[in-house]
């Protein structure tokens, strides 16, 4: 009964913690709210993709983060997945989960060979907290995870080789979704990694394991890839992006790629003309994004008569950085992390099936 | 060495009569026999005595040539293998054996026939391995002890002294040729207390030296699922099968004793490792289908590492988990819990916050991503595991009587993007199970998507799809008549909070549903001609609609739309005809007890006029259609205009459809006419309707199964006692005789 009372008080806390009871009432209530957060499929699944976005500021992240930790993060290809919550992640446990993973991964690649947990392997791997990206009190602190391999035959001096990297991180997650999830749960929605693939899989599994929580791939869809041109292409003034390359692939037999790389100046100057149509100065709406798109495929059809609108946007890159369809990003620039990381947090919220 | 077993036989008297009072202690069964055998020891049963000579013989008798041995030996050994030994003979016979009294010879003689009758004391089996610690006995008959050990462990009374010196036959791991049977017993009797470092490193170290040891490995997977901070490993899918079994020598003893004690003691002699066996499925990329398996967490054995748990993936009864149910642990990863009922039934039972939306986040992710993301291979929706994987779902939602809120809200989404064909059976199972949804939404989450597919779909599609919703419709009713009440849920309540759904929120979204369908049935009915089967499907959703009140407290009464009544009503079956009066009647009850209630309680619940209304009209429709030959006549339902109903040369085209001309009954008809004018080469339907027959017709209608239809003309039509009729007026026109009335019948 007092727990009923408590969540009566604060409705809103609890709205993911959907009670399958088989009281009469609750599953009633569980029901109701359940429509309230994403159950309609299109509706207010859509109305939780942001029509328009604050213009990027270039901003110097290393003054918030070690920019040692910054430097780690930039200038990759990170591949992407997308995490439900962890289910009692502590930051303060880093420790022994570095010993856990190391322990796991050792098991995984010897089967049928017990491995005693915390001693030395052939694998170290670290876990550390990247302070500073979160940019609400909402937002879980970045964690960092790196796997060391120690040469068999190295010098006990030599530095071991980092063989894989990866992050979790949440950036301005939404909040409604993140007030949601009762206190045990951490979100860290978004997972970059990069390193080999069978790596990956047991950080995978062995997140799944100890955290009960769930990986699936994260592509960018191309307006989410129109997104990121634009933001980049508005950075120009600031930082030059020397070029706006992008990729389409037609829906011809057999399929045809289009490369199209456009002077930073121009797409500049056809950005900033989109820009002039909107009066306040800091946001910028989807449909300047789409009208920029628009301009730049009209071009390219008075010049080759093919319409790019038929095809799907799959890559775009500038100096700033990379982004593909299958979920590749690369970030060039520490400036402007903060902007890309919130894009990518929207993208991998959007995959949570609840 | 003397003095151990001086002590031992000093002590034996007194301890046999103790292990007397603790066989007759621990089981009660067992006292009748153990009585029995205390009254035979008082008149020198030879058995006793024999017991008596192996409990008192000195160490150093000479066996070779001893006849009083082997007398007293062959006579125990024949009770052991044809009876099965007391559990004090056991004490006495195995120490007997393992203090090697008169040798190693004896002690494997000995061994090979202890089969247990009822149960072994433990105390003796503590009592020969501290024999096993003084380190006489050749290693071969020390297997041979532990096998037997391993054979009898199900039988052992109590295992918590046995568990007290775990340290004990912890330190034969080290013996090389002990150790697979060692750690099979530790294996048995590990607790998480027995779980310590030092031994996880002892264990790691004798890995080192004999290898990948199936034994060791299967003995450190157990710690770790006590302590998976401590030691981690992964077991190849060969080595899961568990321990071998030791029990051959005793195998075919045993299993004829406890035939002939006839199963008094239930042991399992597979003593099987309850390790999940991975199935079978085929390398896929992506593994969302796959139900991790059990295994604990580390989270919280770190966090509660004083508190005493226990496992789930060491349940394996159901008395295991009433015993347990203070101290389980949930696992690591819920979805795990969706394989074992036993889990699901603890689940039901916490009623916990976060394992159910742990649970969710898992289900729901699978669901996503093999339905909607299809990010795996391409969209393998049809293989065979997504089939047994929904059907797994289905099961354990049938087991819990609930759909999960994850299950729910990705049906939402797939009914926009489903074909209707995609592994039709288990979506509409899901979809049946899903909780009652507000009227507010009911239409854009449920009715449109499922629109689109019922008319553009088959036959046999709007079959299930009724026949989906109609189970729906019985679980929302089961649900409220059910917890509407535990809940004190008056009918005036109104809601506290806008969270609770109200009773009238609930009878809107009832309402909603059921009109839905009316509409569905009644284009559904257009568009496949009257089909028959349709129609049946339909007529089983209004079975449930007309019993609401009754059945479930429900005060809702809504009647079928006319493109329902009309027709079932001249459906051509008369088994839809039949439905059709059996639904009528039940409504027609209904309707009673609601206005008796409502005139009881005054302030009660309303059912409009409208519905009284229309309930009339639908009665009063069918009697004078099937009773009174009546139709299209002005101010029925269905009115034609003479002249073109003159246009059909249809003769009396008003009798058409009374039970004698009705297409449904037509074959009834001529059965009946037949049996009545056998020879009679002419038929004429219409004498039926005169004198005795009339009375009669109805009657072999009724015994031809026509239940419904009797229902519906006992409780709506008093007929006049046709022979009464006949007496008075005899010569009358027929038609007046049917002048049947609906008194009582016609709701004001």
């Amino acid at each position: 009964m007092e727990e009923r009372n408590s969540t009566e008080k604060t409705p809103c806390n609890n709205a993911l913690a959907q009670r399958r009871s088989k009281s009469y009432r609750q599953s009633m209530r569980s029901c109701v709210e359940a429509t309230h957060l994403a159950y309609t499929s299109g509706l207010l699944t859509a109305l939780r993709i942001p029509r328009s976005r604050k213009a990027p500021k270039s901003r110097d992240i290393t003054k918030q983060v070690d920019p040692d930790q910054v430097a780690l993060l930039v200038k990759k290809e990170w591949q992407l997945s997308y995490v439900t919550p962890f289910y009692q992640f502590r930051h303060t446990q880093l420790k022994s989960y570095s010993k856990q993973l190391s322990a796991f991964i050792v098991s995984e690649k010897q089967q049928g060979l017990a491995i005693e947990v915390g001693q030395e392997l052939g694998f170290k791997v670290n876990f550390s907290v990247v302070l500073g990206l979160a940019e609400t009190d909402k937002d879980a602190e970045t964690v960092f995870i790196q796997i060391l391999s120690k040469q068999a035959f190295a010098a006990k001096d030599d530095a071991q080789k980092v063989v894989w990297s990866g992050w979790l991180t949440c950036v301005n997650g939404d909040l409604d979704y993140l007030r949601s999830l009762p206190l045990e749960f951490v979100s860290l929605p978004l997972f970059c990694t990069r390193g080999p693939e069978s790596l990956t899989v047991l950080v995978k599994s062995w997140f799944e394991k100890t955290f009960d929580c769930c990986f699936g791939p994260l592509g960018i869809n191309s307006t989410n890839l129109q997104w990121l041109a634009s933001l980049w292409t508005g950075c120009h003034p600031t930082i030059n992006i020397q070029y706006l390359k992008l990729v389409w692939t037609l829906p011809t037999l057999p399929p045809m790629d289009v490369t199209y790389t456009v002077h930073p100046q121009d797409a500049w100057e056809l950005w900033d003309s989109m820009r002039q149509v909107d009066t306040t100065e800091d946001s910028i709406s989807i449909d300047e994004v789409t009208g920029f798109i628009k301009g730049l495929q009209s071009h390219f059809f008075r010049h080759f008569r093919i319409d790019l609108s038929a095809g799907s946007l799959m890559q775009i890159s500038t100096a700033l950085g990379s982004s593909h369809h299958s979920g590749k990003i690369k970030i060039a620039s520490p400036n402007y992390i903060p902007t890309i990381l919130q894009l990518l947090t929207e993208c991998a919220l959007l995959k949570m099936p609840i | 060495m003397a003095k151990a077993s001086n002590l031992t036989r000093t002590d034996l008297d007194s301890s046999f009569e103790s292990y007397l009072s603790v066989s007759s202690r621990t089981s009660n069964r067992s006292l009748r026999v153990a009585e029995k055998e205390r009254r035979k020891s008082q008149t020198g049963d030879p058995f006793v005595l024999a017991l008596k000579y192996f409990s008192e013989v000195e160490a150093g008798t000479p066996c070779s040539g001893n006849d009083v041995l082997e007398r007293n030996l062959v006579l125990v050994e024949r009770v052991g293998l044809s009876r099965g030994l007391p559990p004090e003979a056991i004490s006495v016979m195995l120490d007997y054996a393992m203090s090697l009294r008169m040798g190693g010879v004896m002690c494997v003689r000995v061994l090979k026939f202890l089969i247990p009758a009822t149960v072994v004391p433990q105390e003796a089996v503590v009592r020969a391995v501290s024999w096993l610690c003084v380190g006489k006995i050749a290693i071969s008959t020390q297997v041979l002890f532990l096998r037997w050990v391993l054979t009898v462990f199900d039988m052992i009374d109590s295992k918590d002294h046995l568990r007290a010196i775990y340290g004990f036959i912890f330190s034969f791991v080290t013996e090389e040729s002990l150790s697979p049977y060692i750690c099979h017993l530790l294996y048995l009797l590990t607790r998480r207390e027995s779980v310590r470092p030092f031994r996880v490193r002892k264990l790691l170290d004798l890995q080192t030296k004999m290898g990948r040891q199936p034994f060791l490995l299967l003995l450190l997977s157990l710690y770790k699922v006590f302590y998976p901070e401590l030691v981690t490993l992964a077991l190849p899918s060969r080595m899961r099968s568990g321990f071998k079994n030791h029990n051959s020598t005793w195998k075919v003893a045993l299993s004829a004793v406890q035939k002939r004690n006839n199963g008094q003691v239930s042991s399992d002699i597979s003593l099987t490792l309850g390790l999940k066996d991975k199935t079978n499925s085929r390398k896929r990329k992506f593994h969302h289908l796959e139900l991790p398996s059990l295994s604990s967490s580390i989270q919280s054995n770190s966090s509660s590492r004083s508190r005493k748990v226990f496992p789930l993936e060491q349940l394996h009864s159901f008395p295991q988990l009433l015993d347990n149910l203070h101290c389980i642990e949930l696992p690591s990863q819920m979805g795990s819990l969706l394989g074992s009922s036993l889990a699901l039934c603890y689940l039901d039972y916490v009623q916990d916050d976060s394992a159910f939306l742990r649970l969710n986040f898992w289900l729901g992710h699978a669901l996503h991503e093999e339905f909607l993301f299809c990010s795996g291979d391409g969209g393998s929706g049809s293989s065979s595991e997504a089939l047994h994987f929904l059907n797994r779902l289905l099961s354990t939602q049938h087991f819990l009587q609930e759909g999960f809120s994850s299950t729910e809200g990705f049906l939402y989404k797939f009914l926009n993007v489903w074909d209707g064909s995609l592994l039709r059976p288990q979506i509409l199972g899901l979809l049946s199970d899903i909780p009652v949804v507000p009227s507010s939404c009911i239409s854009q989450l449920l009715f449109e998507p499922l629109m689109q597919l019922f008319f553009t779909s088959t036959l046999f599609f709007k079959c299930s799809v009724i026949d989906c919703l109609n189970s729906m419709l019985l679980k929302w009713l089961t649900w409220h008549s059910v917890y509407a009440l535990e809940d004190g849920l008056d009918i005036s309540l109104n809601s506290h909070t806008p969270m609770n759904m109200t009773l009238s929120g609930f009878m809107d979204s009832v309402m909603e549903l059921v009109r839905f369908v009316g509409r569905l049935a009644t284009v559904g009915l257009q568009l496949e001609g009257c089909h028959s089967l349709l129609l049946s499907f339909i007529l089983d959703f209004y079975e449930t609609v007309c019993d609401m009140f009754l059945k479930y407290g429900l005060p809702l009464v809504v009647m079928p739309p006319v493109g329902v009544f009309y027709p079932a009503l001249f459906a051509t079956d008369p088994v839809s005809v039949d439905r059709l009066g059996y639904i009528m009647y039940r409504y027609k009850k209904n309707l009673t007890s609601a206005k008796c209630q409502q005139q009881e309680t005054k302030q009660a619940f309303h059912i409009s006029r409208q519905t009284y209304q229309e309930f009339n009209h639908y009665l009063l429709f069918m009697v004078s259609c099937l009773w009174n030959s009546k139709m299209f006549l002005p101010g029925m339902a269905i009115e034609v205009d003479q002249e073109l109903l003159a246009l059909s040369k249809v003769p009396e085209p008003w009798t058409s459809f009374d039970l004698i001309h009705h297409p449904a009954f037509l074959g009834c008809a001529l059965d009946f006419h037949h049996k009545c004018w056998p020879e009679r080469k002419d038929i004429d339907l219409n004498s039926i309707k005169a004198g005795k027959q009339w009375d009669w017709y109805p009657e072999f209608l009724f015994s031809q199964g026509f239940q419904g239809l009797q229902q519906f003309v006992q409780s709506s039509i008093n007929r006049r006692s046709a022979a009464g009729i006949n007496g008075q007026r005899g010569s009358q026109p027929t038609n007046s005789y049917w002048l049947h009335h609906l008194e009582n019948n016609i709701f004001p």
